[in-house]
């Protein structure tokens, strides 16, 4: 295992991180119960042998409903952020190494949108594409471009000035060698370090969207909706929200501690 | 001070360090910064501290001034401040002795200065602190301090902000306020090494003048021998955290006894030992030529100046450079002169006006240039952890010019990296290795092999030895003229360091504020019709005093 994972955050990181990614893949197979099936006699109870979570509302068991809504809370979040990532990186990278008046124009245009908070940018374009999960996924993924462009840009900018860059512009290499192989292997480093911050993100603004009923729509058991769905019910019994609540934050915490490390290990200064 | 009280002080050194050794706990185990340091500044003594990076000379200041990180780990040795322990301090009373009776100048006064804070507020907080006077009198003595260290205009100069004064002027800030409270010991870190070599000297000067008014004690910390041998009444030598040589200043410089300080000093260059290659003939043809380059910095679109009109300011103006073949010319200059615009513009980085003709060929602007004029001239440059790509292995930097010009078939590179590595002098396994399990001096020698890997017929040296300590740029100096003689390159070499310059080169070019003040052969370059710049420049770099003789 590399070094940077050996540390105590990273060993956390990795250890959320592979929980919450066996959920997403074997989470449905493992529910005990149907998420959906209604048990009037059994509502709103708190732990016990039969029901380790407790259940919500409508009888339902909350263990297999987390781990049924586990693979579309986590397919939201890496899904908006490797898109808002790819398309911000792909802009950042284009208007850093351009410069001149192609960054100019780019900047503006995203200066503007960046001056919308990212919530309220996802809501505006929720009301334009629709609520679900795809358009929410969407919405989220465009939200995110401006900010990932941002610094993408600035990382390259950093890196295009280093002398090793301009020895290859010096010696004649084509612009795709410059920016593939000298420029962006040593700028990926800030944008994989966001990018993962903003899985967590995602995570939770998805689940903000299903709270507000704009993104996943009942019955599904997508994280944020089950919180949603729970809120009336949290002074009788505070597990309908704390069971998908705290599996939001320990994604979250493990998407977060995962990028801190696999930076680290990218790193080839501080790996060996 | 009563008089037996006054001969006590006397008699008893300023600062005294006995058997004390300092180390840093890691994770791969303790690093031993200091081992068993012996050192004595007598009273209104100059002691000067010699050493190259990494040898532990700062680790003593911090040690000295009860400034250290967490994780340092030091043994029971002495550190006595006119014969009172500094170790046993607690952190309040340390807080009184810095400032008040040690201070300290650092190398850069561009970092040591508060940027938010006007010098006058500076220089008298201190004055407000330690000796209690009022703001009125603190700006007074402030003034009066000022004027000491030779600003014309010190009551201006208090109203000013960092930024609006220049590295020169905040140095004697800097140092007006280290003696501003008349301290017993003053650290000085390096205080020329930020500056420009005239400004450099100035404060050289300023220094002896104010140690001759005040004779405080002082530390001098430095890398330079030629600078320590000028103010330092006893020097120490100090080599991976240990006092190899320690002794009066022209008896150690002189006589030196260790092999460490004879290396040392053996490798500061000397600008009467001639190092480069046979001149070439004066008929042979010119290479290159640079004529009438001149460089507009800030240049804005229409739309821009219309808008927002700026001042433009001319990184080069009507410069002109002739290299010819196998020869090497010397580019001199301070900072800011224009010397590395000229860099840029020849190794085809920078867009320019002028022409610069290349064999027969000739080039108006960046866009003419090509890759046939790239592969034939070659750039090397300063800093060598920002000149190779910390992801690529060695083997990888050194057979991307050997792909990219097609200079040796696909199945012959990896024989040809190993010869290139040996040319410059290092292992063959160091093919596998990345830029960061390399030492500053080999990875200039790699930069150096990637130049010399497309076989071109001009190497612009771009200030490649000067960030390497003294001894590594003597032995980066020699392998350069080894490949020139090998290879019959000709070499424009970059450069703020007239001694070295004198040692390579034939001919010798002077620039100052972006114009050519001056060119010579350097069998000229003390004769009567030197401009007064370049005289100037020469002066402020006597050779050390072991080699004056």
């Amino acid at each position: 295992m590399p070094k940077a994972f050996r540390t105590a955050a990273g060993m956390t990181g990795l250890g959320l991180l592979l929980l919450v990614m066996g959920a997403a893949t074997l989470g449905p197979l493992l529910a005990p119960y149907d998420p959906q099936a209604f048990h009037p006699a059994a509502r709103l109870q708190g732990p016990s042998a039969a029901h380790w979570l407790g259940t919500d509302q409508f009888g339902r068991d909350l263990l297999s409903r987390l781990l049924n809504g586990a693979p579309s809370t986590v397919f939201f979040g890496l899904g908006a952020t490797l898109l808002g990532v790819g398309a911000g990186s792909m802009i950042g990278v284009i208007a850093g190494t351009a410069g001149g008046w192609i960054d100019s124009v780019i900047m503006r245009i995203l200066d503007g949108l960046l001056a919308v908070p990212e919530l309220l940018f996802t809501l505006l374009i929720v009301t334009f594409l629709g609520g679900g999960m795809g358009q929410a996924m969407l919405a989220v993924a465009i939200a995110f471009t401006p900010g990932m462009a941002r610094i993408a840009r600035s990382s390259v900018l950093s890196i295009r000035t280093r002398e090793y860059v301009l020895a290859a512009v010096a010696r004649g290499e084509r612009s795709p060698y410059i920016v593939l192989r000298e420029v962006l292997p040593n700028a990926v480093g800030p944008i994989i370090v966001e990018a993962t911050i903003r899985v967590a993100f995602a995570i939770m603004i998805g689940a903000t969207l299903g709270f507000l009923g704009l993104g996943a729509q009942p019955p599904s058991t997508e994280w944020g909706l089950m919180v949603a769905e729970a809120r009336q019910f949290m002074f009788r019994n505070a597990w309908t929200v704390a069971v998908p609540g705290v599996a939001i934050a320990m994604a979250a915490m493990g998407f977060n501690l995962f990028g801190d490390a696999l930076r680290d290990s990218l790193d080839p200064r501080r790996s060996s | 001070m009563a008089g037996s009280n006054a001969q006590r002080a006397a008699d008893t050194p300023v600062l005294e360090v006995s058997r004390y050794s300092l180390s840093y706990a890691t994770p791969s185990g303790p690093i031993h910064a200091l081992k068993n340091i012996d050192l004595r500044v007598a009273h209104g003594q100059t002691h000067g501290l010699v050493g190259e990076s990494g040898s532990g000379k700062s680790s003593l200041a911090w040690a000295i001034l009860r400034y250290l990180p967490e994780n340092a780990i030091e043994n029971d040795g002495r550190l006595l401040l006119s014969g009172e322990s500094l170790r046993d301090r607690t952190l309040p009373q340390i807080l009184e002795i810095r400032g008040r009776r040690i201070s300290m100048v650092f190398q850069d006064p561009s970092t040591s200065l508060n940027p938010a804070m006007r010098l006058g507020e500076q220089l008298s907080e201190v004055l407000i602190r330690h000796r209690g006077l009022t703001v009125q009198e603190a700006l007074e003595e402030s003034e009066a301090a000022l004027a000491r260290t030779g600003i014309a205009k010190p009551r201006d100069m208090l109203r000013r902000y960092p930024h609006e004064a220049s590295g020169g002027e905040k140095q004697r800030v800097v140092i007006a306020t280290a003696f501003a409270c008349n301290p017993e010991l003053i650290v000085f870190d390096e205080p020329t090494t930020a500056l420009d070599i005239i400004t450099a000297q100035q404060i050289l000067e300023l220094f002896n003048q104010l140690q001759d008014e005040t004779s405080i004690s002082a530390l001098y910390i430095s890398h330079d021998l030629g600078l320590v041998s000028r103010v330092a009444d006893v020097v120490s030598v100090i080599n991976s955290g240990e006092i190899v040589e320690s002794g009066p200043s022209a008896e150690v410089f002189r006589t030196p006894g260790n092999d460490y300080t004879k290396a040392l000093l053996g490798a500061v260059p000397n600008p009467k030992q001639w190092l480069g290659v046979t001149e070439p003939p004066s008929e042979a043809p010119a290479l290159m030529s640079a004529e009438g380059i001149t460089v507009e910095y800030g240049r804005q679109s229409l739309l821009g100046q219309l808008l927002a009109p700026k001042p433009t300011h001319l990184g080069a103006q009507e410069v002109s450079i002739e290299v010819r073949k196998g020869e090497l010319v010397g580019l001199v200059g301070e900072s800011g002169s224009g010397k590395s615009t000229m860099g840029k513009v020849l190794s085809g980085l920078q867009d320019f006006d002028g022409n610069v003709r290349f064999g027969d060929r000739n080039f108006a602007r960046l866009a003419e240039i090509d890759r046939t004029y790239r592969r034939a001239v070659q750039i090397v440059f300063q800093h060598p952890d920002a000149s190779l790509n910390p992801r690529q292995r060695v083997r990888e930097i050194l057979s991307r010019p050997l792909k990219l010009y097609d200079i040796v078939p696909r199945e012959q590179r990896a024989e040809r990296i190993a010869e290139l590595l040996e040319q410059v002098r290092l292992p063959q396994e160091f093919a596998n290795r990345l830029p960061h399990q390399l030492s500053g001096g080999e990875k200039q020698r790699v930069a150096i092999a990637r130049a010399f890997a497309a076989e071109p017929e001009l190497v612009i040296c771009d200030e490649i030895t000067a960030s390497l300590d003294v001894s590594v740029q003597a032995s980066v100096a020699e392998l350069l003229v080894s490949l020139q003689r090998q290879t019959g390159t000709a070499c424009l070499f970059i450069t703020h360091d007239l001694n070295l310059v004198r040692q390579l080169a034939h001919r010798i070019c002077v620039m100052q504020h972006g114009k050519l003040m001056d060119a010579f052969h350097r069998d000229d370059a003390e004769g009567p019709d030197r401009n007064p710049y370049t005289r100037a420049l020469l002066k402020a770099v006597p050779p050390p005093a072991s080699q004056a003789a």
